[in-house]
Formats: C-alpha cells, sequence, structure tokens
C-alpha cells in the first residue's frame, strides 16, 4: 500500500474542493480588480487535475507536482496559469523523492523565487506573493501546526486589503484597487489552507 | 544551413495570421514559420499549450524566435519555452521587437542563414533605429 | 585569380529607381536578400560620395528613404564584388521583379 499516493490523491482533493467552492467568491474578487475570470479559470485547472488524480498520485512527489504544475499551466490560463504551474513545477524540482517536513521550509522558498521570476513580481505590490512570502516565514519559523500556518495565510491575503496594485491588470485602476483583496491572493490562501489541513492529520 | 524558424504570438489570431501572411508575402517560403492567437475559448488572449505548439511547427535546428504583442503574450511565451525539451529549450529566443515588422525584419535576417542570435539582434535592432 | 585567390575586387554602380512606391518594405527584403548572397562588403547610397548604408542591413535598408526616380548607387568590396553591384543593379533595372501597383 502507497501512503504516499494516497496522501497525494487527498491533498489534489482538498485543494480542488476549497478551489470549487470558492470559486463564485474568486470570481467576484477578480471582478472587482482584474478581468473577472480568476474563479473559472482556477476551477477548470483543478477539474482537470482532479480528473487525473488517479495516475498523478501514482507518480513519485516530485513527478505528482511537476504533473500538477504542467496540467495548471495548460489549464488554468489567464495570468495565474502559469504562476501557479511554475510554483508547483518548482516545488516538484526542489523536493527529494521522499521529502520529509524538513525539506518544505527551503523547497518552498525556492519555488516562491521561481514565481517571482515568472511574475517579475515582488512583495508588497497586492500579488500572491503576499501570501507565499508569510507562509515561507512560518515554515522557517518552525511552524508546523496547519492551523497556524492557514492563520498565517489568510492573515496574509486580508492584507492585501489597503494595498495598491502596480502588478497586472488591477495596477490600471491605481487607486480604486485599493479595498479590494488581490484574488490571486485569496486562492493562494485556500490552497494553503487545504494542504496544511491534510498534513496536519497526515 | 537550416533557416531559423519564426514564430509570431499575438492575442488576436486575426493579428497573428495576417501578420504570417505579410512575412510569406514579402520574405518568401524558406522561413519555417507558424502562428498562435486567441485563447482556448476563443477570446482574445494567449495560450501557453498553442505556443509550445507553434514552436513545435516552426521547429527548426537552427533554433526559433518568438515575436510576442503584449505582456501576456511573453509570459505565455517564457512559460512555454520553460517547458520545452533539454535539447530545444536554450535555442528558442523571445524578440522584444513590434511583433509585425519584428516578425518580417527576423524573417528577412532568417532567410539569409543568420543564427538565432543574430536573427533575435536583428528584430531588436528594428526597434532602436 | 592570382595564385589560386581571388584578389579583392572594388566595385561600383548606379540605378535609377523605377518602382512605383520607391524602395519601401517588399522591395527592400529582395535587396538584402540578393546582397547576403555575396561575400563582399556593399554599401548602398543616394549619391556617389555617400552617405552609405550597409546593404545587408534589412533595418537600415527599410529605414533608407529612397523614393522613385532617385538614383541608387551601390559599392563593394570583396572577392565577388563586380558580381555583387551588376546583380543588385540587374534587379533595381526589373523593379524588383514585381509588377506595377504589386506589394
Amino acid at each position: 500500500m502507497d501512503l504516499g499516493a494516497d496522501l497525494r490523491a487527498e491533498l489534489v482533493r482538498a485543494v480542488a474542493t476549497t478551489i470549487e467552492r470558492h470559486a463564485e467568491e474568486l470570481t467576484t474578487l477578480d471582478q472587482a480588480i482584474g478581468d473577472g475570470d480568476h474563479g473559472l479559470n482556477m476551477k477548470r485547472g483543478f477539474e482537470a487535475v482532479l480528473a487525473d488524480v488517479a495516475n498523478l498520485s501514482a507518480k513519485p512527489w516530485p513527478d505528482f507536482l511537476k504533473g500538477v504544475g504542467t496540467m495548471l499551466v495548460m489549464k488554468v490560463g489567464g495570468a495565474s496559469g502559469p504562476l501557479y504551474g511554475t510554483l508547483f513545477m518548482a516545488l516538484g524540482k526542489e523536493l527529494p523523492a521522499e521529502p520529509t517536513r524538513a525539506d518544505l521550509p527551503r523547497a518552498f522558498r525556492a519555488a516562491i523565487a521561481a514565481v517571482q521570476a515568472r511574475g517579475k513580481s515582488e512583495r508588497g505590490q497586492k500579488t500572491m506573493l503576499d501570501v507565499l512570502y508569510p507562509v515561507a516565514e512560518a515554515l522557517e519559523a518552525g511552524a508546523a501546526e496547519g492551523p497556524a500556518i492557514a492563520r498565517a495565510a489568510h492573515a496574509a491575503a486580508e492584507a492585501t486589503i489597503p494595498v495598491k496594485a502596480v502588478r497586472g491588470r488591477a495596477s490600471f485602476l491605481g487607486d480604486r484597487s485599493i479595498g479590494h483583496m488581490d484574488p490571486g491572493a485569496r486562492s493562494s490562501a485556500l490552497m494553503i489552507e487545504a494542504v496544511a489541513s491534510v498534513l496536519e492529520k497526515a | 544551413m537550416d533557416c531559423v524558424g519564426v514564430v509570431i504570438v499575438s492575442h488576436s489570431p486575426k493579428v497573428a495570421e495576417g501578420a504570417a501572411d505579410m512575412v510569406r508575402q514579402m520574405v518568401g517560403e524558406e522561413v519555417p514559420l507558424a502562428w498562435t492567437g486567441g485563447n482556448p475559448s476563443g477570446g482574445l488572449g494567449t495560450d501557453v499549450g498553442q505556443i509550445m505548439a507553434a514552436i513545435d511547427r516552426a521547429w527548426s535546428n537552427a533554433g526559433v524566435v518568438i515575436l510576442v504583442d503584449l505582456g501576456g503574450a511573453e509570459t505565455n511565451s517564457e512559460m512555454a519555452i520553460e517547458m520545452l525539451p533539454d535539447d530545444r529549450r536554450a535555442k528558442v529566443l523571445i524578440c522584444n521587437a513590434p511583433v509585425v515588422e519584428g516578425a518580417v525584419v527576423a524573417a528577412t535576417e532568417a532567410a539569409g542563414g543568420s543564427s538565432v542570435d543574430i536573427v533575435q539582434q536583428t528584430a531588436e535592432e528594428y526597434s532602436a533605429r | 585569380m592570382k595564385n589560386g585567390i581571388a584578389t579583392d575586387q572594388a566595385a561600383t554602380g548606379a540605378i535609377v529607381i523605377a518602382h512605383e512606391v520607391g524602395l519601401h518594405a517588399r522591395p527592400s527584403v529582395k535587396l538584402t536578400k540578393l546582397a547576403k548572397t555575396f561575400a563582399s562588403k556593399i554599401e548602398l547610397g543616394l549619391s556617389e560620395g555617400g552617405p552609405w548604408i550597409d546593404a545587408k542591413s534589412i533595418v537600415k535598408v527599410m529605414a533608407f528613404k529612397a523614393a522613385k526616380g532617385s538614383t541608387l548607387h551601390f559599392r563593394a568590396h570583396g572577392g565577388d564584388a563586380t558580381q555583387a553591384v551588376a546583380a543588385l543593379v540587374d534587379l533595381v533595372r526589373r523593379d524588383f521583379d514585381e509588377s506595377h501597383g504589386g506589394g
């Protein structure tokens, strides 16, 4: 019995479920400061991943993550497809075949760097990086409990509300982007929460 | 010596196809050429999978240059290059040049047998003129 | 040829552009493509004294404004300079192989 495969499948289901549940909310957020397709794009992408869960989770961790990343690039589209795809593909490259919790902080940092390079954004510009960096810091500080990490992620997403966008489509709104949570920050926080709660129980 | 291939990526399939028509008419048949535009739902945009397929259609052992219009086309083209097999990745270059004029200039240079670096350089020379 | 090595030639030529719209994009492409088939350094100018631009540079030739009726001057240096100038002059004389009103 491959416990790894079961865990991988559970992770996919948890993330796909939260995205599905919050797809409308993500669309609404994106209608306020983007082109309105974030919810739809993410839902489509994770439906495709979910449809292929048996095949993907049968692979060892590095190939599983790269497979998820590739599928997200191909199916999510928009601006977030390449960003989330890069995140997962980079994680797949950084993690060893049998990863442990100890590998996570370093691998996550490297994956964020890849996302940053892909999107040419920086922290503080009202993007998903504003959630990913605090989560990386929480992991590095030794945070091991799912709820603590999820809290850090959601707090970070909330913190994007007053920020003025300087990247992406939202930047065209200037001051009007203030007062709205970044949709990519929200989807990141939701995904982090889902992953953290599965790993907590594992 | 194989001619470097040219790939045109626009948010609009009409623009991409039209630019390719202009290249063919002005430069001729010897340069491998492919175009892509629009997203899978049929709207304006670009798609990583389609860009990868276009790179494959225009593939040449001498390499390929990609002409792009606005921001997303460049990001998706970078993503597409990242996802190419190891033996192809280093030979594909994106040109910082206007999509139509850059494609014509790149294809002209490619038709003369220039390397992929020179083809990219020539297209970018157009922007700097 | 001396001792089997081609000696450098220098050649010049001039031809009036009869093409309807002068040296615009498509003729520029044909001119540079033809120039690149020769090894010699080849230059283009609007008068015998220049200023000269590289005839193999598509960007420079496209930017070169030469209207119908103006005289294109060529100069070349290299082993095949004479042939190069002759070929380019002939291309212009043939109206870049385009029918009137085309391109």
